[in-house]
């Protein structure tokens, strides 16, 4: 500890462990979070259901989605990153997602809510397999700390047929 | 600073910025707010680099006793011996 520079290169190698051992310590502690969701998604009409130039299906929803995600949230938590996927099965791919709807969440007094829209994202097909069709709803989380790791969850919401015909 | 000085500030040094650490992650998840231990811990570098870094009269309170003048010219410096033997590079042996 002999000048200035070497007591302040000492003083900030020291705070900089010692914030890492922090961040760690506040990341650690988020495995012990055991949240528990509520969310439900329906869809209400369909707005659109054709068949493309190119020969992809599209279509286009009205969804009615709510959910209370407030158990996601620890002090670590900065965000959560919620989307909606529309999940199926064709003869060409075993599993299909297609995200409908996504929304940042800030904090936790916004993590209980109700929202009637339109998909965010069309739901396109790669080929023109969706004519009545068994899609699955699933809600997807990305819960995105601070400090640390981030954590994903998901859990299947409901299931519906698309119409058999085109609108 | 005196050796005693540098001792001392360099103890103190560690202990604040531990006990400033253990203090801040406390305070923060006891509130449940990250904010607060950020300001806690990064208010606790700054004071401790405040008291520690710079050269406060207070870490010198135990001052070297260097030699007086008088007393260093009754006891000269021994010479040393600078008439070291020379290598030759012998071709003969």
């Amino acid at each position: 500890m002999h000048s200035f520079v070497y007591r302040l290169n000492t003083l900030v190698t020291f705070a900089a462990v010692i914030l890492a051992v922090l961040c760690g310590a506040a990341s650690f502690l988020d495995a012990f979070n055991s949240p528990s969701v509520r969310a439900h998604a329906e869809v209400i009409k369909f707005n659109r259901f054709r068949k493309q130039l190119s020969g992809n299906d599209e279509v286009s929803l009205t969804l009615n989605i709510s959910m209370d995600l407030r158990s996601l949230f620890t002090w670590n938590t900065k965000q959560v990153f919620v989307f909606l996927a529309a999940e199926y099965e064709t003869s060409k791919n075993s599993l299909n997602q297609i995200s409908l709807w996504d929304y940042i969440i800030p904090d936790k007094d916004h993590a209980k809510f109700q929202a009637q829209v339109a998909n965010k994202y069309p739901l396109i097909d790669q080929g023109s397999n969706l004519r009545g069709k068994k899609v699955e709803f699933v809600l997807h989380w990305h819960v995105m700390p601070w400090t640390g790791r981030m954590i994903e969850g998901k859990m299947a919401v409901s299931n519906f047929y698309l119409p058999e015909a085109y609108t | 600073m005196d050796w005693e000085g540098q001792k001392r500030s360099e103890i103190f040094m560690l202990i604040s910025l531990v006990v400033f650490g253990v203090v801040a992650f406390g305070v923060g998840y006891a509130i449940g707010s990250f904010q607060i231990m950020m300001l806690i811990y990064g208010s606790g570098v700054v004071l401790t680099a405040l008291i520690t870094v710079p050269n406060w009269p207070f870490f010198n309170r135990h001052p070297l006793k260097w030699l007086d003048p008088s007393e260093a010219d009754r006891h000269p410096k021994p010479q040393v011996n600078t008439a070291a033997p020379k290598k030759k590079a012998s071709k003969q042996k």
